[in-house]
Protein backbone atom coordinates (compact mmCIF):
# COMPACT_ATOMS: atom_id res chain seq x y z
CA UNK A 1 0.00 0.00 0.00
CA UNK A 2 1.69 3.13 -1.13
CA UNK A 3 0.94 6.58 -2.42
CA UNK A 4 3.74 6.12 -4.88
CA UNK A 5 2.42 4.52 -8.02
CA UNK A 6 5.00 1.93 -8.97
CA UNK A 7 4.15 0.37 -12.35
CA UNK A 8 6.49 -2.55 -11.69
CA UNK A 9 4.82 -3.78 -8.56
CA UNK A 10 1.25 -2.49 -9.00
CA UNK A 11 -1.46 -4.89 -10.14
CA UNK A 12 -2.91 -4.22 -13.61
CA UNK A 13 -3.90 -0.52 -13.78
CA UNK A 14 -7.56 0.28 -13.22
CA UNK A 15 -9.35 1.20 -16.40
CA UNK A 16 -11.99 3.82 -15.56
CA UNK A 17 -15.49 3.88 -17.04
CA UNK A 18 -15.62 7.70 -16.97
CA UNK A 19 -13.09 10.17 -18.32
CA UNK A 20 -13.69 13.55 -16.75
CA UNK A 21 -12.21 16.88 -15.72
CA UNK A 22 -10.79 16.65 -12.17
CA UNK A 23 -9.81 19.46 -9.79
CA UNK A 24 -7.17 18.59 -7.21
CA UNK A 25 -6.60 20.68 -4.06
CA UNK A 26 -3.34 19.52 -2.51
CA UNK A 27 -0.58 21.55 -0.81
CA UNK A 28 2.13 18.94 -1.33
CA UNK A 29 3.60 19.49 -4.78
CA UNK A 30 5.00 15.94 -4.94
CA UNK A 31 1.76 14.24 -3.89
CA UNK A 32 -0.22 16.42 -6.30
CA UNK A 33 2.12 15.52 -9.17
CA UNK A 34 1.90 11.79 -8.41
CA UNK A 35 -1.89 11.93 -8.23
CA UNK A 36 -2.08 14.03 -11.40
CA UNK A 37 0.04 11.48 -13.27
CA UNK A 38 -2.20 8.60 -12.21
CA UNK A 39 -5.33 10.50 -13.24
CA UNK A 40 -3.91 11.64 -16.57
CA UNK A 41 -2.69 8.07 -17.27
CA UNK A 42 -6.27 6.92 -16.60
CA UNK A 43 -7.60 9.35 -19.22
CA UNK A 44 -8.79 12.23 -17.03
CA UNK A 45 -7.89 15.87 -17.41
CA UNK A 46 -6.51 17.52 -14.31
CA UNK A 47 -6.19 20.96 -12.80
CA UNK A 48 -4.31 21.51 -9.56
CA UNK A 49 -4.69 24.09 -6.79
CA UNK A 50 -2.15 24.46 -3.98
CA UNK A 51 -4.81 25.30 -1.34
CA UNK A 52 -8.57 25.82 -0.86
CA UNK A 53 -8.49 29.47 -1.93
CA UNK A 54 -6.81 28.67 -5.24
CA UNK A 55 -9.21 25.77 -5.71
CA UNK A 56 -12.19 28.15 -5.40
CA UNK A 57 -10.61 30.36 -8.08
CA UNK A 58 -10.25 27.35 -10.39
CA UNK A 59 -13.88 26.39 -9.64
CA UNK A 60 -14.96 29.82 -10.77
CA UNK A 61 -12.92 29.57 -13.95
CA UNK A 62 -14.48 26.31 -15.04
CA UNK A 63 -16.77 23.78 -13.42
CA UNK A 64 -14.97 20.40 -12.99
CA UNK A 65 -16.71 17.03 -13.04
CA UNK A 66 -15.11 15.89 -9.77
CA UNK A 67 -13.08 17.36 -6.92
CA UNK A 68 -10.37 15.63 -4.87
CA UNK A 69 -9.22 17.65 -1.87
CA UNK A 70 -6.62 17.18 0.82
CA UNK A 71 -7.62 18.39 4.29
CA UNK A 72 -4.53 19.95 5.86
CA UNK A 73 -3.69 22.95 3.64
CA UNK A 74 -2.56 26.51 4.39
CA UNK A 75 -4.81 29.57 3.83
CA UNK A 76 -8.00 27.49 3.39
CA UNK A 77 -8.22 23.87 4.52
CA UNK A 78 -10.14 21.04 2.87
CA UNK A 79 -13.24 21.33 5.11
CA UNK A 80 -13.60 25.07 4.47
CA UNK A 81 -13.11 24.58 0.76
CA UNK A 82 -15.61 21.69 0.76
CA UNK A 83 -18.20 23.81 2.59
CA UNK A 84 -17.89 26.59 -0.02
CA UNK A 85 -18.18 24.14 -2.91
CA UNK A 86 -21.14 22.33 -1.38
CA UNK A 87 -23.19 25.42 -0.45
CA UNK A 88 -22.93 27.05 -3.86
CA UNK A 89 -25.88 25.81 -5.98
CA UNK A 90 -23.80 25.74 -9.18
CA UNK A 91 -21.15 23.49 -7.61
CA UNK A 92 -22.98 21.41 -4.99
CA UNK A 93 -23.67 18.53 -7.37
CA UNK A 94 -19.98 18.08 -8.15
CA UNK A 95 -18.86 14.92 -6.31
CA UNK A 96 -16.14 15.76 -3.78
CA UNK A 97 -13.67 13.29 -2.29
CA UNK A 98 -11.76 14.24 0.86
CA UNK A 99 -8.34 12.68 1.36
CA UNK A 100 -8.09 12.12 5.08
CA UNK A 101 -6.09 10.10 7.52
CA UNK A 102 -9.38 9.48 9.41
CA UNK A 103 -7.41 9.27 12.62
CA UNK A 104 -10.18 10.84 14.72
CA UNK A 105 -13.88 9.73 14.72
CA UNK A 106 -14.80 13.43 14.75
CA UNK A 107 -13.37 13.67 11.21
CA UNK A 108 -16.58 12.02 10.03
CA UNK A 109 -18.67 14.80 11.55
CA UNK A 110 -16.41 17.45 10.08
CA UNK A 111 -16.77 15.81 6.68
CA UNK A 112 -20.58 15.61 7.06
CA UNK A 113 -20.78 19.25 8.15
CA UNK A 114 -18.65 20.31 5.21
CA UNK A 115 -20.85 18.29 2.86
CA UNK A 116 -18.21 15.89 1.56
CA UNK A 117 -19.48 12.95 -0.46
CA UNK A 118 -16.60 10.60 0.04
CA UNK A 119 -13.62 9.84 2.17
CA UNK A 120 -10.50 8.10 0.94
CA UNK A 121 -7.96 7.41 3.64
CA UNK A 122 -4.31 8.16 3.21
CA UNK A 123 -2.16 6.40 2.22
CA UNK A 124 -4.33 5.20 -0.63
CA UNK A 125 -4.01 2.76 -3.48
CA UNK A 126 -4.40 4.80 -6.72
CA UNK A 127 -6.53 2.04 -8.25
CA UNK A 128 -8.85 2.19 -5.27
CA UNK A 129 -9.24 5.96 -5.70
CA UNK A 130 -10.01 5.56 -9.42
CA UNK A 131 -12.68 2.97 -8.53
CA UNK A 132 -14.26 5.31 -6.02
CA UNK A 133 -14.34 8.12 -8.57
CA UNK A 134 -16.18 5.83 -10.99
CA UNK A 135 -18.83 4.80 -8.50
CA UNK A 136 -19.44 8.44 -7.56
CA UNK A 137 -19.74 9.41 -11.24
CA UNK A 138 -22.14 6.48 -11.84
CA UNK A 139 -24.83 8.13 -9.72
CA UNK A 140 -25.05 11.86 -10.42
CA UNK A 141 -25.80 13.92 -7.35
CA UNK A 142 -29.15 15.71 -7.12
CA UNK A 143 -29.23 19.25 -5.89
CA UNK A 144 -30.78 19.32 -2.46
CA UNK A 145 -30.88 22.00 0.14
CA UNK A 146 -31.30 20.65 3.62
CA UNK A 147 -34.63 21.74 5.10
CA UNK A 148 -34.64 23.28 8.60
CA UNK A 149 -35.98 20.00 10.02
CA UNK A 150 -33.22 17.82 8.57
CA UNK A 151 -30.80 18.67 11.37
CA UNK A 152 -29.52 15.48 13.03
CA UNK A 153 -27.99 14.99 16.45
CA UNK A 154 -25.03 12.60 16.56
CA UNK A 155 -22.93 11.50 19.57
CA UNK A 156 -19.34 10.54 18.88
CA UNK A 157 -16.66 9.95 21.49
CA UNK A 158 -19.04 11.24 24.19
CA UNK A 159 -19.54 14.53 22.32
CA UNK A 160 -22.88 15.63 20.83
CA UNK A 161 -22.89 17.17 17.36
CA UNK A 162 -25.70 18.76 15.38
CA UNK A 163 -25.29 18.14 11.69
CA UNK A 164 -27.27 19.32 8.68
CA UNK A 165 -26.85 16.98 5.74
CA UNK A 166 -28.80 15.62 2.83
CA UNK A 167 -29.76 11.92 2.78
CA UNK A 168 -27.79 11.13 -0.34
CA UNK A 169 -24.66 12.79 1.08
CA UNK A 170 -24.98 10.88 4.34
CA UNK A 171 -25.45 7.62 2.45
CA UNK A 172 -22.54 8.23 0.10
CA UNK A 173 -20.27 9.21 2.92
CA UNK A 174 -21.33 6.24 5.04
CA UNK A 175 -20.78 3.85 2.15
CA UNK A 176 -17.36 5.34 1.46
CA UNK A 177 -16.33 5.03 5.06
CA UNK A 178 -17.59 1.46 5.21
CA UNK A 179 -15.75 0.57 1.99
CA UNK A 180 -12.67 2.16 3.44
CA UNK A 181 -13.04 0.08 6.56
CA UNK A 182 -13.46 -3.10 4.48
CA UNK A 183 -10.35 -2.29 2.42
CA UNK A 184 -8.34 -1.52 5.52
CA UNK A 185 -9.63 -4.70 7.13
CA UNK A 186 -8.46 -6.78 4.14
CA UNK A 187 -5.06 -5.16 4.40
CA UNK A 188 -4.99 -5.90 8.11
CA UNK A 189 -5.79 -9.58 7.45
CA UNK A 190 -2.93 -9.83 4.93
CA UNK A 191 -0.59 -8.02 7.33
CA UNK A 192 -1.72 -10.30 10.11
CA UNK A 193 -0.98 -13.37 8.02
CA UNK A 194 2.52 -12.09 7.20
CA UNK A 195 3.03 -11.29 10.87
CA UNK A 196 1.97 -14.77 11.81
CA UNK A 197 4.44 -16.28 9.33
CA UNK A 198 7.16 -13.94 10.61
CA UNK A 199 6.31 -14.91 14.17
CA UNK A 200 6.68 -18.59 13.32
CA UNK A 201 10.11 -18.08 11.75
CA UNK A 202 11.13 -15.89 14.65
CA UNK A 203 10.09 -18.58 17.07
CA UNK A 204 12.03 -21.17 15.11
CA UNK A 205 15.11 -18.92 15.01
CA UNK A 206 14.72 -18.29 18.72
CA UNK A 207 14.67 -22.02 19.47
CA UNK A 208 17.74 -22.58 17.29
CA UNK A 209 19.50 -19.69 18.98
CA UNK A 210 18.64 -21.03 22.41
CA UNK A 211 20.01 -24.45 21.51
CA UNK A 212 23.13 -22.83 20.07
CA UNK A 213 23.57 -20.69 23.18
CA UNK A 214 23.27 -23.73 25.40
CA UNK A 215 25.93 -25.44 23.33
CA UNK A 216 28.23 -22.42 23.65
CA UNK A 217 27.60 -22.30 27.36
CA UNK A 218 28.44 -25.98 27.75
CA UNK A 219 31.65 -25.55 25.73
CA UNK A 220 32.48 -22.43 27.68
CA UNK A 221 31.99 -24.22 31.01
CA UNK A 222 34.16 -27.09 29.86
CA UNK A 223 36.90 -24.73 28.66
CA UNK A 224 36.75 -22.70 31.87
CA UNK A 225 37.03 -25.92 33.88
CA UNK A 226 40.01 -27.00 31.78
CA UNK A 227 41.61 -23.58 32.10
CA UNK A 228 41.25 -23.61 35.88
CA UNK A 229 42.69 -27.12 36.04
CA UNK A 230 45.60 -26.08 33.80
CA UNK A 231 46.17 -22.96 35.91
CA UNK A 232 46.31 -25.15 39.04
CA UNK A 233 48.89 -27.39 37.39
CA UNK A 234 50.92 -24.33 36.45
CA UNK A 235 50.71 -22.90 39.98
CA UNK A 236 51.71 -26.25 41.48
CA UNK A 237 54.99 -26.08 39.57
CA UNK A 238 55.94 -22.80 41.24
CA UNK A 239 58.50 -22.85 44.04
CA UNK A 240 57.40 -23.72 47.56
CA UNK A 241 56.36 -20.71 49.62
CA UNK A 242 59.13 -21.18 52.15
CA UNK A 243 62.40 -22.00 50.42
CA UNK A 244 64.89 -23.24 52.95
CA UNK A 245 68.31 -22.13 51.75
CA UNK A 246 71.11 -21.49 54.20
CA UNK A 247 72.76 -18.09 53.76
CA UNK A 248 70.04 -16.77 51.45
CA UNK A 249 66.57 -15.25 51.74
CA UNK A 250 64.21 -15.75 48.83
CA UNK A 251 60.87 -14.08 48.05
CA UNK A 252 58.73 -14.12 44.91
CA UNK A 253 55.43 -13.00 43.43
CA UNK A 254 53.73 -14.37 40.36
CA UNK A 255 50.44 -12.94 39.08
CA UNK A 256 49.11 -14.07 35.69
CA UNK A 257 46.96 -11.48 33.86
CA UNK A 258 44.64 -14.28 32.69
CA UNK A 259 44.00 -17.76 34.05
CA UNK A 260 47.15 -19.07 32.40
CA UNK A 261 50.44 -17.25 32.30
CA UNK A 262 53.18 -17.00 29.72
CA UNK A 263 55.50 -16.22 32.63
CA UNK A 264 57.12 -18.82 34.81
CA UNK A 265 59.66 -18.60 37.59
CA UNK A 266 61.49 -20.93 39.92
CA UNK A 267 64.26 -20.96 42.49
CA UNK A 268 65.83 -24.10 43.97
CA UNK A 269 69.06 -25.60 45.29
CA UNK A 270 70.98 -27.32 42.48
CA UNK A 271 73.34 -29.11 44.86
CA UNK A 272 74.77 -28.43 48.31
CA UNK A 273 76.46 -25.22 47.19
CA UNK A 274 74.44 -23.74 44.33
CA UNK A 275 71.11 -21.96 44.16
CA UNK A 276 69.47 -21.83 40.73
CA UNK A 277 66.92 -19.14 39.82
CA UNK A 278 65.10 -18.10 36.67
CA UNK A 279 62.24 -16.14 35.20
CA UNK A 280 60.89 -17.13 31.79
CA UNK A 281 58.53 -14.90 29.77
CA UNK A 282 56.96 -16.47 26.68
CA UNK A 283 55.67 -14.07 24.00
CA UNK A 284 51.90 -13.75 23.78
CA UNK A 285 49.28 -14.89 26.25
CA UNK A 286 46.84 -17.72 26.69
CA UNK A 287 47.09 -21.46 26.29
CA UNK A 288 49.92 -21.78 23.71
CA UNK A 289 52.19 -19.37 25.62
CA UNK A 290 51.49 -20.97 29.00
CA UNK A 291 52.05 -24.47 27.61
CA UNK A 292 55.46 -23.40 26.38
CA UNK A 293 56.20 -21.65 29.70
CA UNK A 294 55.35 -24.82 31.63
CA UNK A 295 57.34 -26.99 29.22
CA UNK A 296 60.40 -24.76 29.56
CA UNK A 297 59.89 -24.80 33.33
CA UNK A 298 59.78 -28.60 33.28
CA UNK A 299 63.18 -28.69 31.53
CA UNK A 300 64.66 -26.41 34.15
CA UNK A 301 64.51 -28.64 37.24
CA UNK A 302 67.13 -29.56 39.79
CA UNK A 303 66.67 -33.29 39.25
CA UNK A 304 70.07 -34.76 38.61
CA UNK A 305 70.14 -36.73 35.37
CA UNK A 306 72.19 -37.09 32.20
CA UNK A 307 69.43 -35.33 30.28
CA UNK A 308 69.05 -32.50 32.82
CA UNK A 309 69.85 -29.08 31.51
CA UNK A 310 70.86 -27.71 34.91
CA UNK A 311 72.69 -30.33 36.90
CA UNK A 312 74.32 -33.59 35.74
CA UNK A 313 75.69 -36.53 37.67
CA UNK A 314 79.44 -36.34 38.40
CA UNK A 315 81.88 -38.59 36.59
CA UNK A 316 82.82 -41.85 38.32
CA UNK A 317 80.43 -41.21 41.21
CA UNK A 318 81.87 -37.76 41.91
CA UNK A 319 79.75 -34.80 43.03
CA UNK A 320 77.06 -33.54 40.59
CA UNK A 321 78.09 -30.94 38.03
CA UNK A 322 76.17 -27.67 37.82
CA UNK A 323 75.84 -26.61 34.20
CA UNK A 324 76.91 -23.03 33.51
CA UNK A 325 74.07 -20.53 32.84
CA UNK A 326 75.46 -19.72 29.38
CA UNK A 327 75.35 -23.37 28.39
CA UNK A 328 71.84 -23.79 29.82
CA UNK A 329 70.43 -20.92 27.75
CA UNK A 330 72.36 -22.02 24.65
CA UNK A 331 70.82 -25.49 25.05
CA UNK A 332 67.35 -24.00 25.49
CA UNK A 333 67.87 -22.01 22.29
CA UNK A 334 68.69 -25.23 20.44
CA UNK A 335 65.65 -27.00 21.88
CA UNK A 336 63.03 -24.27 21.46
CA UNK A 337 63.30 -22.71 18.01
CA UNK A 338 60.29 -20.47 17.40
CA UNK A 339 59.55 -21.98 13.99
CA UNK A 340 58.74 -25.28 15.68
CA UNK A 341 56.26 -23.59 18.02
CA UNK A 342 54.01 -21.25 15.95
CA UNK A 343 56.45 -18.34 16.21
CA UNK A 344 56.47 -18.33 20.01
CA UNK A 345 59.77 -17.36 21.60
CA UNK A 346 60.73 -16.48 25.14
CA UNK A 347 63.07 -14.38 27.16
CA UNK A 348 64.85 -15.80 30.18
CA UNK A 349 67.11 -14.67 32.95
CA UNK A 350 68.87 -17.62 34.52
CA UNK A 351 71.26 -17.26 37.45
CA UNK A 352 73.31 -19.60 39.61
CA UNK A 353 74.44 -18.38 43.02
CA UNK A 354 77.45 -20.06 44.59
CA UNK A 355 76.22 -19.89 48.17
CA UNK A 356 79.55 -20.26 50.00
CA UNK A 357 81.20 -17.35 48.12
CA UNK A 358 78.32 -15.15 46.96
CA UNK A 359 79.44 -15.38 43.34
CA UNK A 360 76.45 -15.02 41.00
CA UNK A 361 76.74 -16.17 37.39
CA UNK A 362 73.86 -15.30 35.10
CA UNK A 363 72.81 -15.29 31.47
CA UNK A 364 70.04 -13.43 29.76
CA UNK A 365 68.13 -14.42 26.66
CA UNK A 366 66.70 -11.05 25.62
CA UNK A 367 65.35 -10.53 29.14
CA UNK A 368 65.05 -7.22 31.07
CA UNK A 369 68.18 -6.45 33.14
CA UNK A 370 68.99 -7.90 36.54
CA UNK A 371 68.61 -5.39 39.39
CA UNK A 372 71.47 -5.43 41.87
CA UNK A 373 70.82 -3.80 45.25
CA UNK A 374 74.09 -3.72 47.21
CA UNK A 375 73.90 -3.47 50.99
CA UNK A 376 75.42 0.00 50.61
CA UNK A 377 75.87 2.13 47.50
CA UNK A 378 73.91 2.77 44.34
CA UNK A 379 71.52 0.28 42.68
CA UNK A 380 72.53 -1.05 39.29
CA UNK A 381 70.77 -2.66 36.35
CA UNK A 382 72.85 -5.37 34.68
CA UNK A 383 72.01 -5.76 31.07
CA UNK A 384 73.32 -8.71 29.09
CA UNK A 385 73.17 -8.22 25.36
CA UNK A 386 71.52 -11.26 23.80
CA UNK A 387 68.66 -12.37 21.59
CA UNK A 388 65.53 -13.95 22.98
CA UNK A 389 65.52 -17.74 23.08
CA UNK A 390 64.26 -19.36 19.89
CA UNK A 391 64.94 -16.38 17.66
CA UNK A 392 68.22 -17.14 16.02
CA UNK A 393 69.51 -20.71 15.67
CA UNK A 394 73.01 -21.73 16.80
CA UNK A 395 73.75 -18.67 18.91
CA UNK A 396 76.25 -18.86 21.78
CA UNK A 397 74.94 -17.08 24.85
CA UNK A 398 77.41 -15.33 27.11
CA UNK A 399 77.58 -15.15 30.87
CA UNK A 400 78.09 -12.35 33.39
CA UNK A 401 79.42 -12.68 36.92
CA UNK A 402 78.56 -10.54 39.91
CA UNK A 403 80.34 -10.87 43.24
CA UNK A 404 77.79 -10.27 45.98
CA UNK A 405 78.69 -8.89 49.40
CA UNK A 406 76.84 -10.04 52.51
CA UNK A 407 73.44 -8.32 52.60
CA UNK A 408 73.40 -7.71 48.82
CA UNK A 409 70.21 -8.47 46.94
CA UNK A 410 69.33 -9.22 43.34
CA UNK A 411 65.91 -8.95 41.71
CA UNK A 412 64.75 -10.81 38.62
CA UNK A 413 61.45 -9.70 37.05
CA UNK A 414 59.45 -10.02 33.88
CA UNK A 415 58.78 -7.07 31.55
CA UNK A 416 55.31 -6.88 33.14
CA UNK A 417 56.98 -4.71 35.83
CA UNK A 418 58.84 -1.94 33.93
CA UNK A 419 56.41 -2.07 30.98
CA UNK A 420 53.28 -1.86 33.16
CA UNK A 421 51.03 0.70 31.47
CA UNK A 422 48.69 3.22 33.03
CA UNK A 423 45.46 4.48 31.49
CA UNK A 424 47.35 6.82 29.14
CA UNK A 425 49.59 3.92 28.09
CA UNK A 426 52.57 5.45 29.91
CA UNK A 427 54.97 2.82 31.16
CA UNK A 428 56.13 2.50 34.73
CA UNK A 429 59.71 2.35 33.49
CA UNK A 430 63.03 1.29 34.99
CA UNK A 431 63.51 4.56 36.87
CA UNK A 432 60.29 4.35 38.89
CA UNK A 433 60.96 0.67 39.55
CA UNK A 434 64.50 1.22 40.88
CA UNK A 435 63.41 4.32 42.85
CA UNK A 436 60.80 2.23 44.64
CA UNK A 437 63.27 -0.54 45.49
CA UNK A 438 65.78 2.10 46.60
CA UNK A 439 63.22 3.54 49.03
CA UNK A 440 62.55 0.07 50.43
CA UNK A 441 66.14 -1.23 50.63
CA UNK A 442 66.08 -1.33 54.45
CA UNK A 443 62.87 -3.42 54.39
CA UNK A 444 62.97 -7.23 54.10
CA UNK A 445 63.16 -8.78 50.61
CA UNK A 446 59.63 -10.12 51.06
CA UNK A 447 58.31 -6.58 51.66
CA UNK A 448 60.17 -5.30 48.58
CA UNK A 449 58.67 -7.94 46.33
CA UNK A 450 55.15 -7.40 47.71
CA UNK A 451 55.34 -3.59 47.47
CA UNK A 452 56.76 -3.76 43.95
CA UNK A 453 53.83 -5.94 42.84
CA UNK A 454 51.35 -3.58 44.56
CA UNK A 455 52.84 -0.56 42.84
CA UNK A 456 52.53 -2.29 39.44
CA UNK A 457 48.88 -3.06 40.20
CA UNK A 458 48.28 0.53 41.36
CA UNK A 459 50.00 1.89 38.23
CA UNK A 460 47.67 -0.15 36.01
CA UNK A 461 44.41 1.03 37.64
CA UNK A 462 41.57 0.77 36.90
CA UNK A 463 41.91 -2.11 34.46
CA UNK A 464 44.76 -3.99 36.13
CA UNK A 465 47.96 -5.28 34.47
CA UNK A 466 47.70 -6.41 30.84
CA UNK A 467 50.75 -8.63 31.19
CA UNK A 468 51.83 -11.32 33.63
CA UNK A 469 53.89 -10.00 36.52
CA UNK A 470 56.73 -12.07 37.97
CA UNK A 471 59.21 -10.86 40.57
CA UNK A 472 61.94 -12.87 42.29
CA UNK A 473 64.20 -11.41 44.96
CA UNK A 474 67.23 -13.10 46.57
CA UNK A 475 69.37 -11.77 49.41
CA UNK A 476 72.78 -13.29 50.12
CA UNK A 477 73.52 -13.21 53.82
CA UNK A 478 77.14 -14.24 53.49
CA UNK B 1 38.61 -9.76 -2.95
CA UNK B 2 40.32 -12.85 -1.55
CA UNK B 3 43.61 -11.58 -2.99
CA UNK B 4 43.40 -8.33 -1.06
CA UNK B 5 45.32 -7.78 2.17
CA UNK B 6 43.43 -6.49 5.17
CA UNK B 7 46.28 -5.76 7.52
CA UNK B 8 48.99 -4.52 5.15
CA UNK B 9 49.21 -2.10 2.23
CA UNK B 10 51.47 -3.56 -0.42
CA UNK B 11 53.27 -1.46 -3.00
CA UNK B 12 55.90 -2.49 -5.51
CA UNK B 13 58.97 -0.29 -5.89
CA UNK B 14 61.89 -0.78 -8.21
CA UNK B 15 64.19 -2.02 -5.46
CA UNK B 16 61.78 -3.78 -3.12
CA UNK B 17 58.22 -4.60 -2.23
CA UNK B 18 56.89 -2.52 0.64
CA UNK B 19 54.42 -3.92 3.13
CA UNK B 20 53.02 -1.17 5.34
CA UNK B 21 51.17 -2.25 8.46
CA UNK B 22 47.70 -0.69 8.49
CA UNK B 23 46.97 -1.17 12.18
CA UNK B 24 47.71 1.45 14.82
CA UNK B 25 47.78 -1.25 17.47
CA UNK B 26 48.88 -4.84 16.97
CA UNK B 27 48.02 -6.38 20.31
CA UNK B 28 45.69 -9.36 20.07
CA UNK B 29 46.40 -12.86 18.82
CA UNK B 30 43.83 -12.57 16.01
CA UNK B 31 45.56 -9.57 14.48
CA UNK B 32 48.90 -11.32 14.82
CA UNK B 33 47.69 -14.53 13.17
CA UNK B 34 46.14 -12.61 10.28
CA UNK B 35 49.36 -10.64 9.80
CA UNK B 36 51.33 -13.88 9.78
CA UNK B 37 49.09 -15.38 7.11
CA UNK B 38 49.16 -12.22 4.96
CA UNK B 39 52.92 -11.70 5.14
CA UNK B 40 53.63 -15.35 4.31
CA UNK B 41 51.18 -15.11 1.41
CA UNK B 42 52.97 -11.99 0.17
CA UNK B 43 56.37 -13.67 0.38
CA UNK B 44 54.94 -16.73 -1.32
CA UNK B 45 58.29 -18.57 -1.35
CA UNK B 46 59.73 -16.10 -3.87
CA UNK B 47 63.50 -16.55 -4.09
CA UNK B 48 65.61 -13.42 -3.67
CA UNK B 49 62.68 -11.19 -2.74
CA UNK B 50 63.50 -7.75 -1.31
CA UNK B 51 60.95 -6.87 1.35
CA UNK B 52 60.59 -3.68 3.37
CA UNK B 53 58.24 -3.61 6.38
CA UNK B 54 56.97 -0.09 7.11
CA UNK B 55 55.87 0.49 10.73
CA UNK B 56 54.87 4.16 10.41
CA UNK B 57 51.21 3.52 11.35
CA UNK B 58 52.01 1.33 14.33
CA UNK B 59 51.93 3.04 17.71
CA UNK B 60 51.55 0.01 19.97
CA UNK B 61 52.42 -3.60 19.46
CA UNK B 62 52.77 -6.61 21.72
CA UNK B 63 56.14 -8.25 21.99
CA UNK B 64 54.59 -11.30 20.31
CA UNK B 65 54.93 -9.38 17.02
CA UNK B 66 58.69 -9.78 17.42
CA UNK B 67 58.15 -13.52 17.14
CA UNK B 68 56.42 -13.01 13.83
CA UNK B 69 59.23 -10.72 12.61
CA UNK B 70 61.73 -13.41 13.59
CA UNK B 71 59.77 -15.95 11.60
CA UNK B 72 59.70 -13.67 8.54
CA UNK B 73 63.41 -12.95 9.00
CA UNK B 74 64.30 -16.66 8.97
CA UNK B 75 61.97 -17.34 6.07
CA UNK B 76 63.59 -14.58 4.02
CA UNK B 77 66.99 -16.02 4.96
CA UNK B 78 66.12 -19.42 3.51
CA UNK B 79 64.85 -17.71 0.33
CA UNK B 80 68.09 -15.70 0.02
CA UNK B 81 65.99 -12.55 0.14
CA UNK B 82 66.60 -9.28 1.95
CA UNK B 83 64.39 -7.99 4.76
CA UNK B 84 64.46 -4.44 6.06
CA UNK B 85 62.27 -2.46 8.43
CA UNK B 86 61.63 1.26 8.74
CA UNK B 87 59.74 4.04 10.54
CA UNK B 88 59.58 2.30 13.90
CA UNK B 89 57.97 4.37 16.68
CA UNK B 90 60.57 5.20 19.43
CA UNK B 91 58.67 3.39 22.18
CA UNK B 92 58.42 0.27 20.04
CA UNK B 93 62.09 0.56 19.10
CA UNK B 94 62.87 0.27 22.83
CA UNK B 95 61.48 -3.28 22.74
CA UNK B 96 63.77 -4.07 19.80
CA UNK B 97 66.70 -2.68 21.79
CA UNK B 98 65.76 -4.53 24.96
CA UNK B 99 65.70 -7.84 23.15
CA UNK B 100 68.76 -6.90 21.12
CA UNK B 101 66.77 -7.50 17.94
CA UNK B 102 67.79 -4.09 16.62
CA UNK B 103 71.09 -5.85 15.94
CA UNK B 104 69.50 -8.83 14.22
CA UNK B 105 67.16 -6.84 11.97
CA UNK B 106 68.13 -4.22 9.43
CA UNK B 107 66.23 -1.14 10.63
CA UNK B 108 66.22 2.32 9.03
CA UNK B 109 64.70 5.72 9.64
CA UNK B 110 62.28 5.79 6.71
CA UNK B 111 61.38 4.22 3.37
CA UNK B 112 63.83 6.30 1.36
CA UNK B 113 66.77 5.35 3.58
CA UNK B 114 65.79 1.67 3.57
CA UNK B 115 65.32 1.52 -0.19
CA UNK B 116 68.78 3.04 -0.64
CA UNK B 117 70.32 0.10 1.24
CA UNK B 118 68.87 -2.80 -0.77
Amino acid sequence: MSETPSPGSAPSPYSPRHRVDVLIAEDSRIQAKMLEKRLVDAGHTVRWAINGLKAVELLKEKRPDLIISDIEMPEMNGYEFCKIAKTDPSWQTIPLILLSSLSDPVDIIRGLEAGADNYVTKPYDPNYLLGRMDSLLDTPLEAESPSPGSEMEVTISGQKFKVQAGRQQVLNLLVSIFENAVTKNKELIVTNQSLSVAKDSLQKAYLELTAFNEQIERSNKRMTRDLHAAAKVQQSLLPAKAIDVPSATVAWKYVPCNELAGDFLNVFPLDDEHLGMFIVDVSGHGVPSSLLAVTVGAFLTNRISDSSLLVRPGKDGGPPVVVSPAEVVTQLNNLFQADNQVGLYFTILYGVLHVPTGMLRFTSGGHPPLLHVPKEGPLKLFEVESFPVGFVPDVEFTEETLQLQPGDRVYLYSDGVPEAMDEKLDQMGNERMTALVESLRREPVETNVTKLLESVQAWCQPKGPLDDVSILGVEWKG
Amino acid sequence: MSDAFRRIDVSKQEKAEIAKFKDKKILDETALDELRVELLRLINDRQGLNLLLDFSNVEFMSSAVLGLLGQIHRKMGTLKGKLKMCSIHPQIYEVFKLTNLNKLFSIHKDQAESLGKF
